[in-house]
């Protein structure tokens, strides 16, 4: 057979028209086929790499099963994120509801997995040593982004604490009860300008409608690191008259938001910062000396702060 | 000289056969093919390979038997005797293949080929004997015996072998010159080739070569990989130390070592670009396996160790190329497709399932537990695994 076959057997009247077109681009080289090479080009790739892998697996198995592990997880959180983007509702200022039952568990379990993994890289290897706070401003962002992007009040909270842990301040109650503060000396000072700039924000996002079920979220950890930064600074040495002022002004901060936000809880830190910073500065000033006086003091200042509350309930009706 | 054969009955004999294979694939009807068998109907004998193959064998046999006869008649002769018996002798199979085998219509029957490839042999043979089997006369023959049966049998093994030949007598004539003659033995062959190359694909389009098509098809092929072997890099090296003795120290080089880098590199890829630029399926193929082999020199001499990360990439690395380019043909783009168009002849799906389950599938032996200084027992793919 050669080039001109085909139009041979067309002119003779063997093809149609049709056939003739089809077989004659085939024929002539218009269109060529690389379908064979392809194929062995696949088979060839697998059976490399299942006879590689088959080596490699077979003599580095036992160094290999925290590798293999890391692997794993790191896959399995590609396939979390993966998902949560492909089922992703569009973006809104506004609550999104989720869009699949368990859509919200997996955004979390893709996160936390995230951390696992930073986790045991850094157990293992030792990886992050020198980049922690490279890594934790990296895993804000992410945290940050998703929790906008997808909606999600938990990884809110996570994003809120991976960046106060970028700051080095520890966010969580059980280290505060074992009396490890902060980790390093006037970390203080850094919790109150983080907490207020942070509610700053908080607010500013309110105000411009961004997402407005977030802002009881950043208030929380805003006070709550304000006021504990504050308190500490009181008890840490001179000065204490600042942050008595400081603390006041917290106390009315939160007594707003709790209006505002009709939170009970915002106005429970005022009040513990409140009682505190008072009793701090009574027992400086004026209550030094006699015992007496501090009785009394309990008694009328818890009694009138019950009283407070009772007659005003209606003005704070905790906000469900 | 022409072909033994009649043209106008191996040009249909074509003619059938791509019309068999485009009704086969659903381009044409079955009465149409039952119309263009009538007009192009062939009196050849030309079976299928299976039969080939059979033939070829037993015909050896046959002229084994022949051969012994022959043996006895001329044994306890003088040298020069015997060998002009076997050109003699060879010269009369050659016809006696054209009389009785050819002019009853066989065409590559297997029957042909045995007769015409023991012709070859013994001619070759009796020339070698004359001349006390020197070398240079040897290759000549070869060269000029070959070249006469591929041409007149249109047989592409005798063409294999006649180019072979002359890469040969290429090689030998300036190696026995010595001195700077056995350096640029490899320029000599990627210039040599070329034109051959070049030449053969012109010859191929003219339609009164037509005939020889295939054979053409071959010296393609075959000058494409002898002008990359004149400058692959390992085999350059690997010769030079052979065969003339060349001292290599640690960490120096054989002359020239930069050109023969770049040409090992260059030339599979120059094949490919122009295999895809101009649609020519054969660069294209020769440029993937020189590809391949140009990996494999590299790696020879410039290993990282582990080879089983090698492998592994190596796969991983393959399986994404062919997927992506597969993705990328999901159109047809350029004229390239991912299709399968026509059939080829070695592209049968029994004969891929054969070869996977035979490299791939659980037929492999698992290591024995004596066998191995740790625990477990690790077996091929298909068979299990136990640590």
């Amino acid at each position: 057979m050669t080039q001109d076959t085909p139009r041979e057997l067309f002119e003779k009247g063997f093809i149609n028209e049709e056939q003739f077109g089809k077989i004659e681009a085939i024929t002539s080289g218009k269109i060529v086929s690389v379908f064979y090479e392809l194929k062995s080009l696949l088979y060839l790739g697998v059976m490399l790499f299942t006879g590689g892998a088959g080596i490699l697996i077979y003599k580095n198995i036992g160094e290999l099963g925290h590798l293999i592990s890391i692997i794993a997880l790191s896959i399995l959180t590609i396939i979390c994120f993966w998902y949560v983007m492909a089922h992703a509702k569009a973006y809104s200022h506004k609550s999104v509801k989720p869009s699949t039952p368990y859509y919200d568990y997996i955004t979390l379990l893709g996160c936390l997995l995230f951390v696992s993994v930073q986790g045991y890289l850094q157990f293992q290897y030792g990886f992050l040593t020198d980049n922690l706070g490279y890594i934790t401003l990296l895993t804000t962002g992410l945290f940050f982004f998703v929790a906008y992007r997808f909606d999600h009040l938990g990884i809110l909270s996570l994003a809120i604490t991976a960046l106060a842990s970028f700051w080095s301040i520890t966010v969580s109650p059980q280290k505060w009860y074992s009396g490890d503060f902060f980790s390093g000396s006037h970390l203080y000072k850094t919790a109150i300008i983080f907490g207020s700039v942070l509610s700053v924000i908080a607010i500013g996002l309110d105000k411009k409608a961004i997402k407005k079920h977030f802002t009881f979220t950043y208030l929380n950890f805003c006070m709550l690191i304000f006021f504990v930064g504050a308190i500490v600074g009181l008890f840490s040495g001179g000065w204490w008259g600042i942050y008595v002022l400081i603390i006041y002004a917290g106390c009315a901060f939160a007594y707003y938001m709790a209006r505002w936000e009709k939170s009970f809880l915002f106005l429970l830190y005022a009040f513990v910062a409140g009682y505190l910073a008072t009793t701090f500065l009574l027992a400086k000033t004026a209550l030094a000396e006699s015992i007496e006086l501090w009785s009394l003091y309990s008694i009328a200042s818890c009694g009138g702060f019950i009283y407070f509350i009772i007659k005003y309930r209606n003005h704070f009706k905790q906000n469900d | 000289m022409t072909s033994a054969y009649n043209p106008i009955n191996i040009y249909n004999l074509t003619v059938l056969k791509a019309a068999k294979n485009w009704c086969k694939h659903g381009f044409i009807e079955k009465d149409q093919l039952g119309a263009i068998r009538q007009t192009y109907a062939v009196p050849l004998y030309h079976p299928n390979s299976l039969i080939r193959i059979l033939l070829f064998v037993a015909t050896l046999f046959a002229l084994s038997g022949a051969t012994g006869f022959f043996t006895l008649i001329v044994a306890d002769s003088g040298r020069i005797f015997i060998s002009l018996a076997c050109i003699v002798y060879g010269l009369a199979s050659f016809y006696a293949v054209e009389k009785f085998f050819i002019a009853k219509n066989h065409y590559k029957s297997g029957v042909t080929e045995a007769i015409i490839y023991h012709s070859c042999g013994f001619v070759i043979g009796g020339l070698g004997g004359i001349s006390d089997f020197n070398t240079h006369i040897l290759l000549w023959s070869c060269l000029v015996i070959f070249s006469f049966a591929a041409f007149r049998y249109l047989d592409l093994v005798c063409t294999v072998c006649a180019i072979g030949s002359l890469a040969g007598i290429l090689f030998f004539e300036f190696y026995s010159l010595d001195g700077i003659f056995k350096q640029i033995i490899p320029f000599v062959f990627m210039l040599g080739f070329a034109p051959v190359y070049f030449i053969s694909k012109k010859l191929s389009q003219r339609v009164d070569l037509k005939l020889w098509r295939n054979n053409l098809l071959i010296l393609e092929v075959v000058s494409l990989l002898l002008i990359y072997v004149g400058g692959n890099y390992l085999v350059v090296r690997e010769l030079s130390v052979e065969l003339m003795g060349l001292a290599i120290e640690e960490g120096a080089d054989i002359p020239f070592a930069f050109i023969f880098y770049t040409t090992t590199v260059l030339f599979p890829v120059i094949y490919l670009f122009f295999g895809i630029k101009n649609k020519d399926i054969i660069l294209l193929r020769v440029s993937l396996i020189l590809i391949a082999f140009s990996a494999f020199t590299f790696k020879y001499y410039f290993s990282l160790g582990h080879p089983e990360i090698t492998l592994t990439a190596a796969g991983i690395i393959l399986i994404v190329t062919a997927i992506s380019v597969m993705h990328y043909l999901k159109k047809m783009r350029n004229g390239f497709t991912r299709e399968n168009l026509l059939t080829e002849r070695w592209g049968n799906m029994n004969a891929e399932a054969f070869l996977i389950s035979q490299t791939m599938g659980g037929n492999q032996t698992s290591l024995n537990k004596s066998d191995l200084p740790g625990g477990g027992q690790f077996g091929g793919g298909g068979s299990t695994n136990d640590f």
